[in-house]
């Protein structure tokens, strides 16, 4: 088994929109929280285990007009977070022999 | 659609959030016990009935699709329902966690075992009125001590989190240096919180029998006040003597002193919880909060939670009374303590006063002091 390129998020992790400008990320199993902006949440409903990596940063660069050159690194650093935490893991495929990934 | 990174300085604490992160929850109406002050029973403006398993299993799935982070067990006795454990599993399916407020006395190791096994209890609240059965036992019943601490031991075995709250009445409030010591030092629990009995429900039918007068509310406040500096951090109170103590020294010193008016101070800022939750009881109805049970707001799996949490003119009424000023009310003319008082609880005033919209005559610092009362 590899790991891909492609986020999912922890399906029991709970995406609280309190408004329109933050939201909390739920873990009830653990009782711990994380904070996000909306650069935050549309990643985090990005992460759904079909998009690579590099899409979703560039998806990210298009929706937000004024995102900024360190955008890739930001979003890299928020993703190693919620990894770090178990909120998020990376899809598991298998790899054949031609090198191809098996979904 | 194109969006626009936020500025970060207007990341800022909104005034209402999209929906309520918790939920009390009234699951049931009955009781095994009885209790003399009890605020639940004997409120006239209360549908006692309760709904049956499909009911509150089909409302959590609304809840768990708001994103609600945690509902409160309680009743009545919530541990008295048969079907307990499938009420649990519903919200654990809905990714929430749990709590319960309960008399402690029908907890075993089944429901225990099966309560950790979640993972998601927050806590488990006993109320725990003695050190002994005596004090306990005069308004909870006989035999009701022993049951409540062998639940808490029941608890404990599990090692689920375990909360006590000592409700402060005529029959207790000479007991509680032996409380504390009882629950801190021989229970071991980290700590315990504190109120006292209040004119709502049962209790306004025995208000004299258990309430305390302004002597035993002096002797309730030096005495918690005592014992919170002898135990650091381990006793708390959101009402009550201990609260009341804190908060009238306060008071007491910023009016003596002249100082500026509290950020909270001059208005009905006394309750923030209708910006935080809401309640539903035990027939269905939400209301803001257990101590304001007659305020229907809606009914569940009828009207939507989120539209009611939004809309309910009722419930931004109440969230708008921080802008009323305490000098507009005959009851606060001419009082020195305004710029420091917040009005206090809006469930008290209304059962006292018959308005929401007033301050709590119960905990009017001024009331106390002509009363006699001195702040220690």
């Amino acid at each position: 088994m590899n790991r891909t390129d492609n986020p999912i998020v922890n399906p029991i992790v709970v995406l609280r929109e309190e408004s329109d400008e933050w939201a909390i990320l739920f873990n009830p199993d653990t009782a711990d929280a994380v904070v996000i902006n909306p650069v935050g949440v549309a990643v985090w409903k990005m992460m759904d285990g079909q998009r690579r990596f590099k899409d979703i940063v560039l998806e990210i660069k298009t929706r937000f007009a004024n995102a900024s050159e360190a955008a890739f690194e930001e979003i890299v650093a928020f993703v190693d977070k919620l990894v770090e935490r178990n909120y998020v893991g990376y899809d598991l495929k298998i790899a054949m022999d031609d090198g191809k990934i098996a979904g | 659609m194109t969006e626009k990174l936020p500025d970060k300085t207007k990341l800022v604490m909104p005034m209402l959030m999209h929906t309520p992160r918790s939920v009390d929850l009234e699951i049931t109406t009955r009781c095994n016990l009885r209790c003399h002050y009890c605020y639940f029973f004997n409120n006239p403006a209360v549908d006692y009935r309760e709904l049956p398993t499909d009911e509150w299993l089909k409302f959590f799935d609304e809840l768990g699709a708001l994103g609600v982070m945690k509902v409160v067990l309680a009743g009545g006795e919530p541990f008295i329902r048969d079907d307990l454990p499938e009420l649990l599993e519903g919200i654990v399916r809905n990714r929430m966690r749990f709590s319960f407020l309960s008399n402690g006395t029908l907890i075993d190791d089944e429901i225990a075992a099966f309560i950790a096994g979640t993972r998601r209890c927050e806590y488990v609240q006993v109320s725990v009125d003695g050190s002994s059965a005596k004090p306990h036992d005069s308004c909870r019943g006989k035999g009701s001590f022993d049951r409540a601490i062998r639940g808490i031991r029941t608890l404990q075995r599990h090692q689920i989190n375990t909360a006590v709250r000592v409700t402060i009445h005529r029959n207790n409030v000479n007991d509680l240096e032996n409380i504390a010591h009882f629950l801190l030092e021989e229970l071991n629990l980290p700590s315990f919180g504190t109120n006292s009995a209040g004119y709502l429900g049962t209790c306004r039918l025995n208000a004299e029998d258990v309430m305390l007068n302004v002597e035993e509310r002096q002797v309730a406040m030096t005495t918690l006040l005592r014992l919170s500096e002898k135990y650091p951090d381990r006793i708390s109170a959101t009402a009550g003597p201990l609260s009341e103590g804190r908060t009238w020294h306060r008071m007491e010193q910023a009016r003596a002193q002249g100082a500026p008016a509290f950020s909270n101070g001059s208005h009905l800022t006394g309750c923030g919880c209708p910006s935080n939750k809401l309640t539903v009881r035990a027939d269905g109805a939400v209301i803001p909060c257990s101590m304001l049970a007659h305020s229907e707001l809606g009914r569940i799996n009828r009207d939507s939670l989120a539209g009611i949490w939004k809309n309910s003119p009722a419930l931004n009424q109440l969230r708008s009374r921080h802008t009323i000023p305490l000098d507009k009310f005959e009851f606060c003319a001419g009082c020195s303590y305004i710029p420091y008082c917040t009005g206090n609880c809006p469930g008290l005033a209304y059962t006292t006063t018959g308005q929401v919209d007033h301050p709590s005559p119960d905990a009017c610092l001024r009331r106390f002091s002509e009363a006699g009362g001195a702040i220690a």
